[in-house]
């Protein structure tokens, strides 16, 4: 843009009569003047001196084509020329002169054509003084941070030096191709200068970068973030030691962001952007990755360590990790967001956005991975639990990444994360689908004694109460993964076998995959139990066991509102109807006998008690009652409920007509001794033992 | 995962799939199911033969590599997997050599997770190689602009050379002193990107892939073990080459090739890739390189030659000398640019492997789960 920047310089030294110049530069020679007439004053040796230093510390200038050589000796001898004394040369002042250089270079802007570049003396001054101060900064004998006043005057003079340098890489460009002879020498200043501009820049920025590097490392060090941001960098604060709590992350206080965003501006605008964002990615990606480990307690494990590992010990893992994520994602990522927005505020947006984005996005995926590792790792029943902690975990975070990352990296991170969710989504599909494989493998051929509740039963069932804590997320999975499954059939093998499949499609619509699932695992269940009824000897035993199992179950589902809720009333009413069967058919088979002794049928002929008969018959009852009270106070009811249901119903039948039977009958009996040989039990005697029975022990006679 | 491949991939499987359930239920399938199993071998040993010989080991070259990969993987499916009897495969020796493969499989995710990293350090050098480039396009040339490029390089060559040096020490090494001395030395690949886990190392990952890897004996080499045993072999050999090209943690001693079948026809063309890597990786190995990768190993060479400029240059430069770099420069430059536009691609692609092989994985499991339900005796 400033073509001409360097018009008044020309027009004061050498082409004063150039037309195309005079209009813009009647402020220029003032100007010039001005600095000369300072240079006088202020600057004496030390300008020669300045020049000279320039020269040592780049030796090649020394080798310079005559141009350069002529420019010296020229310098020296207006600088000569114009000293009397000296009071030392002062940065701030020599600045005040390059601000209006850089004024008159930008005025003279929108002029065209033919231009000679004066290089003031000043610039030389200026440059001598910006390399000392970096000499002092790079020898440590003055501390960055120590003042701010040093601090900021310094990056204003960076400031002017990537002005100049802007101004004078224009201005040779722009003049590159002229050819007059005259110009020649000017351009040879011009490339001289723009060496030394170019030097003591790179000189400068070298060591913001490195200032810039250990600003950004030395928050690294816990004792060294200060969140009240008093002393952003200044060494010895161990005196607090505010402990790096997420809450504070990235931890850095807000002088020492300042600091950072001052650097970054003045290397950005220098043109050292991708130094400057080189350092930080890399810093922030260890400042992150330490955090995390350091922090959070969270440590890398490579997906093969993964499958190795002992499931305790994995299980431990995964706490840790969703705290992780978590905390990431409400804490960790926003604050790195917001650390690099305000480091690199003024300057590109999309610099910022792609620096953090690549490092949360980074982070993301190295997290996703984790979850997508424990999917892989073997299946086994008691992973269901976790791998649901870890899928809600996943699933809750999808939404808010829009926010989080830029566009970009929050579509790429929200891919894997449903890929990683769906790993564990069917992962906790075929882990809950292998329970029917347990149901169906447990084939044990002994039965339980005393037709007590099975332990499969109990394993099953608390299971499943287990599951149903998560039945929501199941209900998800279930159905994502019954759409997936209609998705693509032809590459996906199914979960089920056909059968299976048409069962469940012959479901009503409103049965829900899961749902469909639970009735199947409740179906395989029963019917497992049922074979296991088969093992029993006695049919009443068996009813005691079919009961047992069927009260337990009905039980745990009602006890746990979110299984009843799958499977319904109607189900429960279904289960309870199928319980009074079995009780009547016990009834029917373990006393019907007995009542059948209790009968008056057959006692009487012609209006006459059979004697013998009915001796017959006490003697049946009595034995028959004690084999069932021996037998049956073996079994066991541990439902109180039932246990007393079963009681409450037995002497209901068996008392009455036992009574009834003693009352009718009990007269044709001889009394005394004949009578207590036959009539052992009164009938609170029967109560009692009736109510002795299903109590799992043995009474034996008393 | 992107649903574009995703889609792709569902459409030539579902043809595949077409093509044998036709073919199954046809008579003479076991005829029909030989042939299968040699067009398969054959097909391996074209896309590998078809990998072009000049370029080996650069970026495009490894992209084609996968894409080959991915091309094998799913026909290995068709041929094994699909529409067959699930207790086909729960028949020794496969009930053996299948959970090996899957085993395999598992193992050469971690290695894709590595690579994945290492592109990522590879993205830095190429940052480094821009700062150069951008410095050393400059004109006119002077000594700050040089010295900022001589700056970069020298921290992209430290960091080549840093490869396989451990992350720990330069993880300590870097925590000290502000300014001492030159910042350049501080950077390595490994602190410029993520590490995976402690201990891990890519050498003992690829050496657990070979594990059991062996060719089928007698019978067993007719049958479904020879497809299983050659998509071993693919898949190991893959992972063995990004191994070679792209900076992993801890690769010593990979340099020599491990066993394929030197007489078969489909390991052929894999055998002479892996002559011409493993002697790439001999002359780099002791150098100490931070891989195969061409576009690096180029980038190596024209360092070295820009720093040696750099060391030697005085302004202003001559226009000789000046034209000699010029000309260096741009090709730095265009190896930036073909890594700017191909190592991302690259790390979706790998990506995309990556979750094709879960994929198929949980396909075989399931299959081999529905193979053992039937085998479980009913009540």
């Amino acid at each position: 843009m400033e073509k001409n920047l360097a018009e008044h310089s020309g027009s004061f030294a050498r082409k004063a009569d150039d037309d195309a110049g005079n209009v813009t530069y009647s402020p220029v020679p003032e100007s010039d003047n001005k600095v000369d007439a300072k240079m006088d004053t202020d600057d004496t040796e030390e300008t020669t001196n300045s020049d000279n230093v320039v020269g040592e510390n780049e030796p090649k200038k020394n080798e310079e084509k005559e141009e350069g050589e002529e420019e010296k000796k020229e310098n020296e001898e207006e600088a000569v020329e114009a000293q009397p004394e000296s009071p030392p040369p002062n940065l701030e002042k020599v600045s005040e002169e390059i601000d209006q250089f850089l004024v008159t270079l930008e005025n003279s802007n929108n002029s065209k054509g033919k231009t000679t570049l004066e290089i003031p003396k000043f610039l030389v001054a200026f440059l001598d003084l910006l390399e000392q101060k970096i000499t002092k900064y790079d020898s440590g004998e003055a501390k960055w941070a120590d003042s701010l006043e040093e601090d900021s005057l310094f990056l204003e003079a960076v400031n002017r030096v990537s002005n100049l340098m802007k101004h004078f890489t224009e201005y040779y460009n722009s003049h590159r191709e002229e050819e007059q002879e005259d110009q020649e020498n000017v351009k040879g200043k011009t490339e001289f200068m723009l060496n030394g501009l170019c030097a003591i820049q790179q000189r400068a920025m070298s060591f913001l970068e490195e200032d810039f590097r250990s600003i950004i490392e030395e928050s690294r060090n816990p004792n060294k973030s200060d969140p009240k941001g008093k002393q952003p960098v200044a060494e010895g604060s161990e005196s607090e030691t505010p402990t790096e709590t997420a809450m504070d992350f990235p931890g850095f206080g807000e002088e020492t962001v300042t600091n950072l965003r001052k650097i970054a501006r003045e290397m950005i605008a220098g043109g050292y952007d991708s130094e400057c964002y080189q350092v930080y990615a890399v810093s922030r990606r260890h400042a992150f990755e330490d955090g995390l480990y350091r922090v959070l307690g969270y440590e890398k494990l490579s997906i093969d360590e993964v499958q190795r590992m002992p499931w305790e010990t994995l299980e431990r893992e995964i706490p840790t990790w969703i705290n992780t994520w978590k905390e990431c994602l409400a804490v960790w990522f926003p604050g790195e967001r917001r650390l690099a927005e305000e480091v690199f505020t003024t300057e590109a947006d999309a610099a910022a956005a792609s620096l953090y984005g690549n490092l949360l996005g980074n982070v993301s995926i190295q997290l996703v991975n984790f979850a997508e590792s424990v999917a892989l790792t073997k299946r086994a029943g008691e992973k269901l639990f976790k791998l649901l902690d870890m899928f809600e975990t996943l699933r809750d975070a999808v939404p808010s990444m829009e926010n989080l990352f830029p566009e970009d990296v929050a579509w790429e991170v929200k891919t894997e994360t449903t890929s990683a969710k769906c790993r564990l989504g069917e992962a906790a599909v075929l882990i809950f689908c292998d329970l029917e494989n347990s149901i169906k493998s447990e084939t044990g051929k002994t039965p339980v004694a005393g037709g007590a509740v099975h332990p499969l039963t109990r394993y099953i069932m608390n299971y499943l109460r287990l599951a149903c804590e998560y039945k929501d997320t199941l209900e998800e999975v279930f159905k994502e993964h019954s759409k997936m499954e209609r998705a693509d059939s032809t590459s996906r093998p199914r979960y089920e076998g056909e059968e299976n499949k048409n069962k469940i499609e012959a479901q009503k619509d409103n049965v829900s995959p899961f749902a469909a699932q639970l009735m199947r695992v409740m179906e395989l269940l029963d019917s497992n139990l049922e074979g296991k009824a088969k093992l029993y000897k006695e049919v009443a035993l068996s009813c005691i066991f079919m009961m047992n199992n069927g009260r337990y179950i009905v039980q745990k589902i009602k006890g746990s509102a979110e299984i009843y809720e799958v499977m319904g009333e109607t189900w429960c009413r279904k289960r309870s109807t199928e319980l009074r069967t079995y009780h009547k058919n016990y009834q029917v088979e373990a006393w019907s006998k007995i009542l059948s002794f209790l009968s008056p049928k057959g006692l009487t002929e012609n209006g006459k008690v059979q004697k013998p008969v009915l001796k017959e018959r006490f003697k049946s009852f009595n034995a028959a009652f004690e084999e069932i009270h021996k037998t049956q106070s073996a079994w066991v009811v541990s439902d109180e409920q039932l246990q007393s249901e079963l009681r409450v119903s037995i002497s209901a039948l068996v008392i009455p007509a036992y009574r009834s039977f003693l009352g009718r009958f009990s007269q044709y009996l001889d009394p005394g001794r004949q009578t207590e040989k036959y009539i052992k039990y009164q009938a609170e005697d029967v109560e009692t033992y009736i109510d002795e029975l299903f109590d799992g022990n043995p009474h034996g006679r008393r | 995962m992107p649903a574009t491949t995703e889609s792709n991939q569902g459409s030539f499987l579902g043809r595949i799939s077409i093509r044998r359930n036709q073919v199954m239920s046809m008579d003479g399938s076991h005829d029909q199911e030989l042939e299968d199993l040699e067009l398969f071998q054959k097909h391996v040993g074209d896309r590998f033969s078809e990998l072009p010989a000049d370029d080996l080991l650069s970026i495009a070259w490894l992209r084609r590599l996968l894409d080959e990969f991915l091309c094998c993987e799913a026909e290995f499916k068709a041929v094994v997997l699909m529409g067959r009897d699930p207790s086909h495969l729960a028949k020794p020796p496969l009930d053996r050599l299948l959970p090996d493969l899957l085993d395999r499989v598992v193992k050469s995710l971690d290695v894709c997770n590595a690579v994945t990293l290492g592109l990522d350090a590879l993205k830095n050098l190429q940052r480094l190689a821009e700062i150069a480039v951008v410095a050393l396009h400059h004109s006119p040339l002077g000594d700050g602009q040089v010295r900022r490029a001589k700056k970069a390089l020298a921290a992209l060559l430290a960091a080549m050379l840093h490869e396989d040096a451990t992350a720990k020490a330069t993880e300590r090494s870097r925590s000290f002193g502000r300014r001492q001395g030159t910042a350049t030395a501080k950077a390595s690949p490994r602190s410029f990107s993520c590490t995976m886990a402690r201990n891990w190392s890519a050498s003992k990952q690829i050496h657990a892939m070979l594990s059991n890897l062996a060719a089928p004996r007698g019978n067993e080499s007719s049958g479904l073990a020879q497809p299983v045993y050659v998509m071993g072999s693919v898949l190991v050999f893959v992972m063995w080459a990004l191994v070679a090209a792209v900076p992993c943690q801890e690769r010593n001693g990979l340099g020599t090739h491990f066993p394929l079948p030197r007489q078969v026809g489909w390991a052929q063309p894999m055998v002479s890739l892996q002559e011409k890597i493993a002697e790439e990786w001999k002359k780099k190995e002791k150098k100490g390189t931070v891989g195969l990768l061409d576009e690096i190993q180029r980038m190596e060479k024209l360092g070295h030659s820009l720093v040696e400029f750099a060391d030697s240059f005085q302004f202003p430069a001559e226009a000789d000398r000046l034209e000699e770099v010029k000309k260096q420069v741009q090709e730095l430059s265009d190896i930036c640019t073909r890594m700017q536009d191909g190592l991302e691609p690259l790390q979706l692609q790998i990506r995309e492997v990556f979750h094709r092989i879960v994929r198929s994985r949980n396909e075989f499991l399931v299959v081999l789960d529905q193979a053992g339900k039937l085998s479980t005796p009913p009540l």
